[in-house]
């Protein structure tokens, strides 16, 4: 072997070490004596969780700890899933008054086109905030319009946007108006009377353009079998709706008033969509109605006026628990990038309106991982799942808890973020 | 019989002074078996607040029921005092006088609203007082006003008179209008489009108060003189001028919105410049980075617990701004500016025990002693004590846990807010909806 | 007597006559309204009545058999007819001539910002109602067909708007119609568009501010008038040259205060200067009656009973909201009448005659008797306004303005028959 060939041997010996460090944590790790919260199951005190290679290998009482795991000391300390963030434009707003920082909103009504993973900033400065407050995955998703796009979901770490994805085309967004009763009831300055946003001619607008999908794809078969039939003209917005109209790609509409998620409910039913609610304001007005759909619920920020005065000052803060007893699957979001770390605090306020604790943490955990599919591998401390767990020294809903690690797929994540940089860096005056 | 008649009249008398004391039905309550957060005073497992025709009369175990008095059981609750929201926009009919910089004439008290069902809204969230404000369109504004919360009585009873006159000012991208977009053949800009504009035009007004108040002082003294001159007059009275002189005379103090570390410095240097008083910088996102000089110069700051990162002037705030400047020394208090966040006031107050350690009662004080030192009003309320206004909220879990509601908010003694109440009503209104329509078949 | 002496008084004789001798063509027919009940007002109500106009004015008025009937009258025979005063309404903006085409915003024509409260662009107290008069035959068909004889008039833009002409409804013509001009400056609580002051609390400090000018104004005329050397002239001043005599001579003021919180803003305001003032709207008077009853004043209430956008009895759900238009705020002339507080009622806002009836009847609804809402369209409107000597009831001297109706006046079913205006027949 020359010099030179084994200074390459050498050097790669050596990168190839880092990268596979980065690639694929090889080494065990074992989180040991916490009060175990699974989500899934009874809650183990001074429990054991064992990671390897990414992925929970065994959680129980008295588990067995490998030989050279790396332990990690958790007395005193509770270990729960990584959190699910429903809804959030993460990555797609820096600073939201400057519009050159913000990729959430494409110009015109229907854009079925635009995927949110091909905007998303992965080094944005509040995905690290999020992340050290127990969060490890979230929707990213684009908003306006009618069609506003589609909305990625992704684990809050990693060194590309890519490497971030869990799955890269997460769903369809579809908005209806809201409510503008807000000015009329609680906005502030009074105005009149709250006027109900109807959705009716948009779903008919909706149905018509899924026709004339279905009628597109059908001539692009027959053109398939008979290459003499002309080809149809290529039609960006039919081609990207298809998905939706086979099935394929969950939609997820937002929509607010109780008259519209009657309406929505039976449009999905009509085509035939699988489907997510998002938004639901008025949903506890029409619960049953849900349950029956079978279509689950990411609930809109919790931060938010109830839209007309006659639904009461408390609506948004009921309006879980009310779902939720009435047996529809629900999901908190943040709506945020910013303060997107506030996720667990909008469960726990359900909870302090009846939503029961347990259910407002699953809300947080289990059911978004179940409503977007992700269920066999996030969402709650089973065998077999991503090793997405959030080491803190109380109840992770409750403001004042302290966050100490977040792991995310078994690596220990940066606890770093924007607010502590700046913090460091001002204490130094004295 | 002398004796017998002696002994009565004595008894009389010890009774007398032992008896419970007498009260109007207004403004008097009994607060039993809660847990009180007096804030200044301690913590109070078990206890009771008497209040009497407005005013906290005893706080104690077990204190006997005045005949006739309204009493509250709050086994299980928590008793805290009334939150104070020191930066609100709420109550008002008209927040900006926004066709000119500089309108120290324009007065929020003129223009009460006590319509404003964010009232309500606050009510709803323990918010007892709040610190209504100018809004951020002019480097120098015009008067605030404090307000308690009592929806339903007329506008003038809301105003709370022993609170400090404050002035607004306003620094940075509001005030140089910085996200309008400047249209050609459209209204030119107004001046100041800069920072260093906007302190110059303060110092200008500041300059020709001096200037007002001068003529003024020179006019009143050969009106004092034994010889006046012929034709003397008084100098015109300019109502915005007389505002500046008020500031610069102490009897006004200012409250300044601000962002930059930059811009708060050099405010406070414009305040040493012509001795007046910088009470409290509002948002100060960046008060983090000048804790240092913001406690030496005593200057407050009103604060968000974290909405941060919208304009860029709000791209360095932290979510540690408010604990780290409580612990070296500046008095914070935490703000809504919102009528939504003021029902969370207290979610707010209790992410600076994350996000800064405060202690539990170092983050209440956040929302209620501090901010009544700011606005000059903590001898009669901000805390639970002997003596200070009835203005109580309850709990029904520890107001810093993320898990807790307000259930009953008071005032002076007055129940404004009910929760439970209010279920009720909800549940008849529901019920009536329900009921099939009167004349229609059966 | 000299030539000369008898000369001269011949001549003043002729001239006295001349001036003084028979009317010219205007003075109009002589009428006898017979077999009328007629309701005075200020007086019993006389079941069958007769009513001598003559030269505009009411002439006589009594019982049929005790009332002579002049020679020269035409006899209007009006069995079963009511006769009533003409209905008086103290505040309107009827008969203005459109305003031109507004700048909107962002248009070239765009007004510079004021650099202080000094500049006052579009403030016009020197504006007056009568300059701006484009009467029309259908909107005075429209009110006389309701009744309303008398009209003041008052320009509508901006914060000071200007001066207002009281009008009798008599014609197509402006002049003939005044009965007094100017009546009161005009003042609302509203925000100027495009320049200081934008806000309602600029505004209030805008108008303290120009009263304080105006008086300072007064103060520093008159030294300068009284020495006239050795001072420097006051600059002239047309918008403050305007409000001295409202200021100083206290000549009326009226306030129109679109909700509660206006009328105590107005009142604060009167006060401190020391106005002659009325308040005008005042349809959320009823919510605050022990400010009235401890500092009284004329109040000019709207028949226009829309709630205020910014009231808690339209904001606080649906149903307030319903009950708020269709019955509390239509009960605020009855619940003044109950507290004893005067007033008078005014079509203000209200455009249509039709719509103004509407109203009138559903206060009535309301609780407000039928006797004390005449009263608050003729005889209090009247003293208001200082007409008490030539309007607001049937007596003899007084203007004859009188309403002919079938039925009671306010009646669902009532239709006004004939108008007298100025002691003409009104043609419709």
């Amino acid at each position: 072997m020359t010099k030179r060939m084994f200074l390459v041997c050498v050097i790669m010996g050596l990168t190839a070490g880092w990268i596979s460090a980065q690639a694929q944590p090889a080494k065990v790790i074992a989180i040991r004596g916490a009060k175990i919260i699974p989500v899934v199951g009874d809650d183990i005190e001074g429990g054991t969780i064992i990671i390897k290679d990414g992925k929970i290998e065994a959680v129980g009482k008295d588990v067995a700890i490998p030989s050279g795991a790396e332990i990690v000391e958790a007395k005193g300390l509770c270990a729960y899933p990584g959190m699910i963030d429903g809804y959030s434009f993460l990555g797609l707003q820096e600073i939201s008054g400057v519009s050159a920082t913000v990729d959430n909103r494409e110009t015109g009504r229907i854009n079925p086109q635009v995927r949110a993973i091909e905007a998303l900033r992965y080094d944005s400065m509040h995905i690290p905030i999020a992340r050290s407050n127990g969060i490890t995955a979230a929707l990213v998703a684009p908003t306006g319009g009618l069609i506003s796009g589609q909305s990625t979901l992704i684990k809050l770490d990693g060194w590309t946007n890519r490497e971030m994805v869990i799955k890269s085309q997460a769903a369809m967004q579809i908005e209806f108006p809201g409510i503008r009763g807000g000015r009329g009831g609680f906005g502030g300055m009074g105005r009149g009377g709250a006027v109900t946003a109807d959705a009716t001619r948009l779903i008919a607008e909706l149905k018509e353009l899924f026709k004339n999908a279905r009628y597109y794809q059908k001539r692009k078969e027959f053109a398939a079998k008979n290459p003499a039939a002309a080809q149809p003209e290529f039609q960006e917005t039919l081609e990207f709706i298809l998905p939706v109209v086979r099935g394929e790609l969950t939609v997820m509409i937002s929509v607010h008033s109780d008259k519209d998620i009657k309406a929505a409910i039976q449009f999905v039913k009509d085509e035939n969509l699988k489907a997510v609610f998002f938004g639901v304001e008025q949903g506890w007005k029409v619960a049953d109605d849900l349950k029956k759909s079978n279509i689950p619920v990411i609930i809109s920020s919790l931060y938010d006026m109830p839209p007309v005065w006659d639904d009461g000052y408390d609506s948004l803060f009921r309006n879980p628990g009310v779902l939720n007893k009435a047996g529809v699957k629900i999901a908190f979001s943040s709506v945020s990038a910013s303060v997107a770390k506030d996720l667990p605090y909008h469960a726990a306020k359900a909870a302090a309106f009846g939503l029961d604790k347990k259910e407002a943490l699953k809300a947080v955990t289990i059911y978004p991982a179940e409503i977007f599919g992700v269920d066999k591998i996030m969402g709650s401390l089973e065998k077999g799942k991503a090793a997405n767990i959030v080491l803190s020294d109380g109840d992770i809903l409750e403001t004042r808890t302290n966050i100490k690690k977040v792991y995310i797929d078994g690596q220990e994540t940066d606890m770093s973020n924007r607010y502590l940089e700046l913090l460091e860096k001002f204490k130094k005056r004295g | 019989m002398n004796a017998i008649i002696k002994n009565l009249l004595i008894s009389a008398f010890v009774l007398a002074l032992i008896a419970p004391p007498a009260f109007s039905a207004e403004g008097s309550i009994l607060i039993k078996n809660g847990t009180i957060l007096t804030v200044t005073k301690g913590v109070m497992v078990k206890g009771d607040i008497l209040v009497i025709n407005g005013v906290i009369k005893q706080i104690g175990e077990n204190i006997p029921a005045p005949e006739g008095i309204k009493v509250i059981d709050a086994s299980g609750k928590y008793v805290i005092p009334g939150l104070i929201d020191s930066h609100t926009h709420i109550a008002l009919a008209g927040t900006n006088e926004g066709s000119e910089a500089i309108t120290p004439e324009a007065d929020v008290g003129e223009v009460v609203n006590a319509d404003d069902v964010s009232i309500l809204t606050a009510l709803s969230g323990g918010v007892t007082m709040v610190h209504t404000m100018h809004g951020s369109a002019n480097p120098i504004g015009g008067p605030n006003v404090v307000l308690k919360m009592k929806w339903g009585k007329p506008s003038e009873e809301l105003i709370v008179h022993e609170a400090l006159r404050t002035l607004k000012f306003a620094l940075g991208e509001n005030v140089k209008q910085s996200s309008r977009t400047i249209t050609v053949g459209g209204p030119p800009p107004r001046y100041p489009q800069t920072r260093m504009g906007t302190n110059a035009i303060i110092r200008r007004e500041m300059l020709k108060a001096r200037v007002y108040m001068e003529e003024w002082g020179r006019y009143n003294k050969l009106k004092a003189s034994k010889t006046p001159p012929k034709n003397l007059l008084p100098p015109r009275k300019d109502l915005r001028m007389e505002v500046l002189s008020d500031l610069l005379r102490g009897k006004i103090v200012a409250r300044c919105h601000d962002y930059q570390a930059t811009e708060a410095l050099e405010f406070m240097g414009l305040a040493k410049e012509f001795g007046f008083k910088v009470q409290a910088l509002e948002h100060a996102w960046e008060a983090y980075k000048i804790a240092d000089e913001l406690a030496a110069a005593k200057v407050g700051i009103s604060v968000f617990a974290d909405s941060w990162a919208y304009k860029m002037e709000a791209a360095e705030g932290i979510a540690y701004d408010a604990g780290y400047c409580a612990k070296k020394g500046v008095l914070v208090s935490i703000n809504s500016d919102s009528g939504e966040r003021i029902r969370r006031l207290f979610n707010e107050a209790g992410k600076s025990m994350k996000y800064g350690g405060l202690t539990e009662n170092e983050a209440l004080s956040l929302i209620t002693i501090n901010p009544a030192i700011q606005l000059g009003v903590e001898k009669i309320v901000g805390s639970l004590e002997v003596g200070k206004q009835g203005d109580i909220a309850i709990f029904n879990e520890h107001p810093m846990s993320a898990y807790t509601r307000c259930e009953m908010t008071i005032i002076e003694g007055d129940i404004y807010f009910d929760r439970a109440e209010y279920l009720k009503d909800r549940e008849e209104a529901y019920k009536k909806a329900q009921a099939p329509k009167k004349g229609g078949r059966p | 007597m000299s030539i000369s002496k008898r000369s001269c008084l011949f001549g003043l004789v002729f001239l006295i006559l001349a001036v003084s001798g028979p009317a010219s063509a205007d003075v109009g027919p002589t009428y006898a309204i017979k077999n009328a009940k007629i309701v005075p007002v200020t007086g019993p109500a006389i079941d069958k009545g007769v009513l001598i106009i003559r030269n505009g004015l009411i002439e006589a008025i009594g019982p049929v058999d005790k009332v002579t009937i002049p020679e020269d009258a035409e006899v209007i025979e009006a069995e079963g007819l009511i006769a009533y005063p003409g209905l008086i309404s103290a505040h309107t903006n009827l008969l203005l001539e459109a305003p031109r085409a507004e700048t909107s915003q962002g248009s070239p024509e765009f007004i510079a910002p004021a650099a202080a409260p000094q500049d006052r662009p579009s403030e016009t107290p020197e504006l007056c109602a009568f300059k701006l008069l484009k009467p029309t035959k259908a909107a005075i068909d429209s009110f006389l067909k309701i009744g309303v004889t008398t009209v003041l008039v008052a320009p509508n833009r901006g914060i000071i708007q200007g001066q207002s002409v009281l009008l009798n409804l008599n014609g197509e013509k402006a002049e003939p119609m005044v009965l007094k001009n100017p009546v009161a400056l005009h003042i609302n609580f509203t925000t100027a568009r495009g320049t200081y002051p934008s806000s309602l609390m600029g505004t209030i400090a805008f108008l303290r501010q120009s009263f304080l000018d105006a008086d300072y104004y007064a103060t520093r005329q008159a030294q300068y008038n009284k020495v006239l050397k050795g001072m420097k002239r006051p600059e002239y001043d047309p918008f403050l040259e305007a409000l001295v005599p409202y200021v100083k001579e206290k000549k009326p003021v009226i306030f129109q205060c679109n909700n509660l919180e206006d009328i105590k803003r107005a009142l604060k305001i009167i006060d401190e200067f020391k106005l002659n003032a009325l308040i005008s709207h005042a349809n959320e008077a009823w919510r605050d009656v022990a400010i009235l009853k401890k500092r009284p004043i004329p109040l000019l209430v709207t028949l226009d009973f829309r709630p205020p956008s910014s009231s808690r009895y339209v904001n606080q759900g649906e149903d307030l909201r319903k009950k708020a238009e269709a019955e509390i705020y239509p009960a605020n002339a009855a619940n003044l009448t109950k507290e004893g507080i005067k007033f008078a009622l005014t079509t203000f806002g209200l455009n249509d005659g039709s719509a103004v009836l509407k109203n009138i009847q559903a206060a009535i609804k309301a609780g407000l008797s039928k006797e004390d809402a005449l009263k608050a369209l003729t005889v209090q409107p009247a003293q208001f306004l200082g007409l008490v000597q030539q309007l607001g009831s049937l007596e003899p001297g007084k203007i004859a303005n009188i309403i002919l109706t079938k039925g009671e006046l306010f009646d669902e079913k009532t239709q006004v028959d004939k108008v007298f205006v100025d002691g003409i027949l009104w043609k419709f």
